[in-house]
């Protein structure tokens, strides 16, 4: 029987001996290949209803095709430079801002040396990733609110009260230090994990040639973490624009539209509950042409250094 | 070892630094529980800080009276539950057969699934497909369509693919068939990583928000966090039952603390007793493809 197997293996193997001696194998994949085709492919197939007049009782089938003018419409629609303005701008805050922030806690939680403190530290760090926006967002219109605790410190100081959630300048420093504030501890783990695999004879070595604390975090764990920050640096690129719907829309207020409302948002208004299917179709493959076109073009940067995503 | 003067001056603003934000992580919500307990008078007048003023039950007395958010608890409950386990189900039996060399179309599955993370479908014809399926108002559709995340995926596959091949050797050799393979071997050496994306699916559950506004408009299916959200932005809908009863043991700030709290409890409750797992879980899903 053993034998058998084995000068079976000498020439190669057919797909079909294959299906029939691992037939286990392909039924237990038959639900997972299902599920990614019915809601990751046929979605993405059903996209081209971006290039028709898409009639929801016609269907994919029936509905006439209209070529590239809902792209054209697009690029002459008000709404959309406003979203479009409205999504860069807040990515971009969350690549200089929110980007960095776990990287600088895991440097600093690195210092630590008391592990008690380490771990306590970590722990109240991760909680807030275990809430969910509605929570965050309605902590955050608390703490905002015009009793707030945030108005009554100003009060201490003899400064009036600002309705921070309904006014435009604030939005966006709210959107970026929530995200921060939720997320920055959960961050952590992927850095943490990578200075620790450093080699401790690195520092000693440094150490021996006089290097200060601060030194070795420049020249030794910084240069090591470069892999680990281009790969989630890239990983992040690819979604520029797909920031969270659900942080947005507990954040948002009608009074915020014109500075907060970002492209899921207003996918959402206008394509789920209004029904403009096509053209909220066409703005989706949009952002997802932008999103790979900036993964292409950092990821060959990156390769430069021989580090790309691939 | 001896630390310098700047090194012991970086020491102590370090430390107190980790403990200021460490503490504001957690301070809105101890804020929240005081507020809970607090008298209205008092909440409104901002007195409470950490500490509950005018202590009553009144609130919480109210929220665990409230049949719709009672309601909305039990559909979250069985979506979480339910929801994980089948998610944690397909994970395992779709990640095994990737993990395996013999298997012939795994690298092929595999490219495309990776495809499938770069290329994310735009949001309407996602709508539209679940749509077609008829899960518009069910609750399947918070279960369904997320069913596996191709993320926790790859961590299990990465996982299965580091158990030594030894034991595939011994337990063929015993006849032991796939499925009992994955069941009976791989799984059990599994723990750790079943208990931390059980986690992260259980999480992602608990909080699921944009399917339940996508898919459920019928206000009888909605789960905790939609319940919540129309709490926030209608208050009416709690101040109503305030008004009926025209008392003032409790009022809309008090219960929108308690059912901030009412909501978050039960997931913080889980998460101590995984943290052990989560964090070797997380990196190795991230680090290694």
């Amino acid at each position: 029987m053993n034998q058998h197997t084995v000068v079976a293996s000498k020439k190669p193997e057919s797909l079909w001996d294959n299906m029939k001696r691992h037939w286990m194998l392909y039924i237990m994949i038959l639900p997972g290949v299902a599920f990614f085709i019915i809601f990751k492919f046929i979605p993405l197939m059903g996209s081209v209803i971006a290039f028709q007049d898409f009639q929801i009782f016609k269907g994919l089938w029936e509905s006439p095709w209209v070529g590239i003018d809902n792209f054209i419409y697009l690029f002459q629609y008000q709404d959309f430079y406003e979203v479009l303005r409205n999504t860069a701008i807040i990515a971009s805050y969350g690549l200089i801002f929110s980007f960095p922030a776990p990287i600088i806690l895991a440097l600093l939680f690195n210092e630590v040396r008391l592990l008690a403190f380490k771990r306590t530290f970590q722990s109240l760090f991760y909680l807030p990733h275990f809430l969910s926006w509605v929570i965050v967002g309605g902590l955050v219109f608390e703490l905002l609110a015009m009793d707030g605790i945030v108005n009554a410190i100003r009060g201490l100081f003899g400064q009036e009260a600002i309705l921070y959630m309904q006014e435009e300048q604030w939005f966006r420093p709210i959107v970026v230090l929530s995200g921060i504030w939720k997320e920055v501890g959960w961050g952590t783990i992927i850095y943490l994990a990578a200075i620790t695999g450093v080699n401790p004879a690195l520092y000693e070595a440094a150490v021996i040639d006089g290097a200060n604390r601060f030194q070795q975090v420049i020249f030794i764990t910084l240069p090591l973490l470069f892999p680990t920050i281009l790969v989630l640096f890239l990983l992040n690129i690819g979604n520029f624009l797909e920031l969270g719907f659900d942080q947005i829309f507990n954040l948002l207020t009608p009074m915020t539209y014109s500075v907060g409302d970002i492209i899921e948002t207003y996918v959402y208004r206008a394509g789920v509950l209004q029904g403009q299917y096509s053209l909220t179709t066409a703005i989706g493959i949009f952002q997802s042409v932008i999103g790979f076109a900036l993964l292409w073009i950092f990821n060959r940067m990156a390769r430069k250094s021989e580090q790309g995503l691939w | 070892m001896k630390l310098s003067l700047g090194e012991k001056t970086f020491q102590a603003f370090n430390y107190t630094i980790l403990t200021v934000f460490s503490i504001t992580m957690i301070l809105p919500l101890l804020q929240m529980l005081a507020v809970s307990f607090s008298s209205p008078v008092a909440a409104d007048s901002k007195q409470v800080y950490l500490w509950p003023i005018g202590f009553t039950l009144a609130t919480w007395e109210q929220i665990f009276s409230n049949e719709v958010l009672w309601r909305s608890f039990g559909i979250t409950m069985f979506v979480t539950v339910v929801g994980t386990l089948l998610s944690l189900f397909f994970t395992c039996v779709t990640a095994f057969p990737l993990s395996r060399k013999e298997f012939r179309l795994r690298r092929p599955i595999m490219f495309v699934i990776v495809l499938s993370m770069i290329f994310n479908a735009p949001m309407i014809p996602y709508f539209l497909t679940v749509r077609e399926l008829g899960l518009m108002n069910s609750i399947w559709a918070l279960i369904i369509p997320g069913l596996i995340s191709t993320f926790n995926m790859i961590i299990v596959r990465t996982f299965f693919m580091n158990i030594p091949k030894e034991l595939d050797d011994a337990a063929r050799i015993d006849g032991c068939h796939d499925f009992r393979l994955l069941f009976q071997i791989y799984l059990p050496l599994s723990k750790p990583v079943l208990a931390t994306i059980g986690l992260f699916y259980a999480v992602g559950y608990w909080n699921t928000f944009k399917s339940a506004v996508l898919f459920l408009q019928d206000p009888n299916l909605w789960p905790l966090q939609m319940r919540l959200r129309s709490y926030f932005t209608n208050p009416e809908e709690i101040a109503a039952v305030d008004l009926l009863i025209g008392t003032q043991a409790f009022n809309m700030t008090t219960l929108k603390a308690a059912t901030i709290i009412f909501a978050t409890v039960p997931i913080l409750l889980v998460y101590p007793y995984l943290q052990k797992y989560f964090v070797k879980g997380a990196v190795l899903g991230s680090l290694k493809e």
